[in-house]
């Protein structure tokens, strides 16, 4: 094990816990801010995904495209596309509530999984769409992977910030009223459906950002990256773990799950052949495993959401009790 | 400050100096595989079947002065999230000179876009049939042993023009696979051979009925339907419906509509009209020295890839004994293994090949599934047989070219 393997493998985690981060916090706007359980987490992200790359990528026979557009285009368009995409379904879905809105969710999700695998000309149907480029591709390895690194932190760290910065504000304040008592919150003449609404797209457009990350990260994206598994559920995992309603605890649950995910397998090849193919199999009971016990002992998750939404002022013992 | 930095300078240099120590080690090689996701039922048996190739070249002396050739296995669950992770964990962690793998064609393209390729690492897949492999700009690092869905589609329209088949409608199944075949056939035949498609539709996996997919299918006027699915699954369905309502009068199968269940479940009599193309890779002398050498280890040859996934496996090792298991030389040596040139090699026949190699002799390796003699870009061409339904199973028609 070289010490410049550990650096690769090192940076590589932390490209992959970015991009799940900002799954995440989208997540959080929409979960954690709202109160909206929206289960199609991977329609979203397939949406930025694909549109990044149908801007970005070189021309290719039989399908729409060509347009070889710079990187920031492909990913202001993903998340646009994706806000675009989730504007009617929220409008009509967004009546519903909680579980309802999952069931929904979770077919409008696999609705859009079945357009993508079904019209070659636009998304090149099951084969997906390969030679999509990545900023700073053209380095070695580990520089490539490094200046990656650097682009996506700097993505996550505005995300964040202006994350964070709605939900200190009037907006974060509104919204979690909505979320903890409709009902007062429409008598105090806020438009509830309005600004859920917004929720769902704010949350959808990072979701599509996530995805464009991803795929330019791979340098393909196909149908078979939006499993609901690794685009949905484990994204869920993750801020249900962190604690949902805070941004921070957000971005940890990402970086938890994943590194736990990651490197039990490096544990688990330790093992003699038999076991260590078997164990594969442990690494999803684990997962599942956590999700209990962060539900039993600790339903706020890691870092729960700060009682008061400001924390410039420091709660004293009094504020938390 | 500056001692410090100085010391960990020097522990870095120091463990730097340790680390690149040619010391006599093991070779190690990722197999990377579907262990858990879609096709798990699939990977244990191709995995098994890599396992074999890595345990005959350590039975027969191991690579180069008789070092070990290790198999450090990776779960890519079938997709580009896990594919990567597990390939960047093989590369950087384990420190492997090559993959094998992963099975599924998305997996493929990421992991050979984000990890190997720029890595300067081989890879090499037993399933990955998408033709999106082909065009990867790969540096010659991506090789494969199984061939592009567009070879067999192609092959499939010419022997059907020859056979005097004009009007067609074609049925495919909603993945890669069937895609593949589908637009692979479709392009050659229409555009190509100037036959007929009336009808060209895709249908998605495990429903209990496709009579309306085939009351749309039969509109177009064709006798005869082109399935491309899997014979144990939805084709399965489909065949029997369309033959229970008289919909079409013959039918034709890709290789996934091979299936013994066909048979069993249909019955010899009602397939008079049905064939079906398969990889001829069925009866070489290299399949039967395989077949027994699999069955000794307590495998099921009849495995679907599991040929292909030795045949993976056998040659990184070829190529990595050539290249004296060092990873930089490998690609160039894949080539040089297996270009129809040299002595014949059989699978199992590390020792007569590794004497050859250290002769500095050409060496040409004639694989279970083929004899894979791989063009530019590291794809295989791939001979297929068009069989039909006999009393005793399956029956060779003609070869397909």
């Amino acid at each position: 094990m070289e010490i410049l393997g550990l650096v690769n493998y090192a940076l590589f985690m932390a490209i992959f816990i970015a991009i799940y981060a900002l799954l995440a916090l989208g997540l959080n706007i929409q979960w954690g801010f709202a109160g909206l359980f929206n289960a199609g987490i991977a329609g979203f992200f397939a949406v930025g995904a694909y549109t990044s790359a149908i801007l970005t990528s070189p021309a290719a026979a039989d399908r729409i495209g060509g347009f070889e557009l710079p990187f920031v285009a492909g990913w202001i368009g993903a998340m646009c596309a994706a806000a675009l995409v989730a504007w009617p379904i929220g409008k009509i879905c967004l009546r519903f509530r909680s579980d309802y809105l999952a069931i929904a969710s979770i077919g409008i999700a696999e609705i859009i999984r079945l357009v993508i695998k079904s019209e070659p000309v636009l998304t090149n149907g099951a084969r997906g769409i390969s030679s999509i480029p990545r900023p700073a591709g053209d380095l070695g390895y580990m520089e490539s992977q490094a200046a990656y690194l650097v682009i996506v932190l700097a993505v996550l760290v505005a995300v964040y910030f202006l994350v964070e910065r709605q939900f200190n504000a009037p907006w974060g304040r509104m919204m979690r009223a909505i979320r903890d008592n409709e009902p007062a919150a429409r008598a105090m003449g806020k438009n509830v459906e309005y600004r859920r609404l917004e929720a769902f797209i704010f949350g959808s457009a990072l979701m599509g950002l996530g995805g464009a990350l991803f795929a330019h990260f791979n340098r393909s994206i196909t149908p078979e990256a939006i499993d609901p598994m690794v685009a949905t559920f484990l994204v869920w995992i993750m801020l249900i773990l962190g604690g949902s309603g805070n941004n921070r605890g957000a971005i940890l649950g990402a970086a938890v799950v994943w590194i736990i995910w990651s490197v039990s397998e490096i544990a688990t090849d330790r093992l003699p052949h038999e076991y260590a193919v078997q164990a594969k199999y442990i690494r999803l009971f684990l997962i599942g495993l956590m999700l209990q016990l962060v539900l039993r002992f600790r339903p706020e998750g890691l870092l729960p959401e700060p009682l008061r939404g400001d924390r410039r002022a420091a709660p004293t013992e009094r504020d938390r009790s | 400050m500056k001692t410090r930095f100085l010391a960990l300078a020097g522990g870095l240099m120091a463990a730097t100096a340790l680390a690149s120590v040619p010391a006599k080690a093991d070779v190690k090689i990722g197999l990377i595989g579907g262990v858990s996701g879609p096709i798990a039922a699939m990977a244990p048996a191709m995995i098994d079947a890599s396992q074999l190739a890595v345990q005959q070249v350590n039975e027969q002396g191991g690579i180069g002065d008789g070092e070990k050739l290790v198999a450090v296995v990776g779960d890519s669950a079938c997709n580009p999230q896990n594919g990567t992770d597990a390939a960047t964990k093989a590369v950087n962690i384990e420190g492997v000179a090559g993959i094998v793998g992963p099975h599924c064609s998305g997996a493929v393209l990421a992991a050979a876009g984000s990890v190997t390729i720029p890595a300067g690492i081989v890879m090499i897949t037993p399933s990955g049939t998408s033709p999106e492999i082909t065009s990867l700009e790969d540096k010659g690092t991506v090789f494969r042993t199984v061939p592009s869905d567009d070879y067999q589609g192609r092959a499939l329209a010419r022997t059907m023009k020859d056979m005097g088949y004009e009007k067609v409608a074609v049925a495919y199944l909603n993945n890669d696979y069937g895609t593949g075949l589908a637009n692979a056939f479709k392009a050659e035949f229409v555009d190509e051979l100037k036959g007929e498609i009336t009808q060209f539709a895709a249908h998605e996996d495990a429903k209990a009925s496709y009579r309306s997919n085939l009351a749309e299918l039969a509109k177009g006027g064709a006798d005869t339907l082109v399935i491309f699915d899997y014979g144990d699954g939805s084709g399965l369905t489909m065949l029997r419906q369309a033959l229970e309502n008289g919909f079409f009068e013959k039918f034709v199968g890709g290789d996934g509509m091979k299936s013994e269940a066909i048979i069993s479940e249909l019955g010899a009599e009602n397939l008079g009209s049905f064939v079906s193309s398969s990889p001829v890779g069925a009866k070489s002398k290299s399949l039967d020295v395989f077949n027994e050498a699999f069955k000794g280890i307590g495998g099921d040859p009849d495995a679907i890839f599991a040929t292909t996934s030795y045949d993976a496996a056998f040659l990184m090792a070829l190529a990595l004994e050539k290249a004296g298991g060092k990873k930089e030389g490998v690609a160039a040596a894949m080539l040089e293994v297996s270009n129809g040139e040299g002595e014949p090699i059989l699978p199992g026949e590390w020792k007569k090949a590794k004497e050859l190699i250290a002769a500095g002799s050409a060496i040409d390796y004639k694989g279970a599934a083929g004899d894979h003699n791989f063009d530019a870009n590291g794809d295989v061409p791939g001979t297929y047989a068009l069989w039909e339904v006999g009393s005793d199973g399956f029956e060779l028609v003609t070869e397909m070219k």
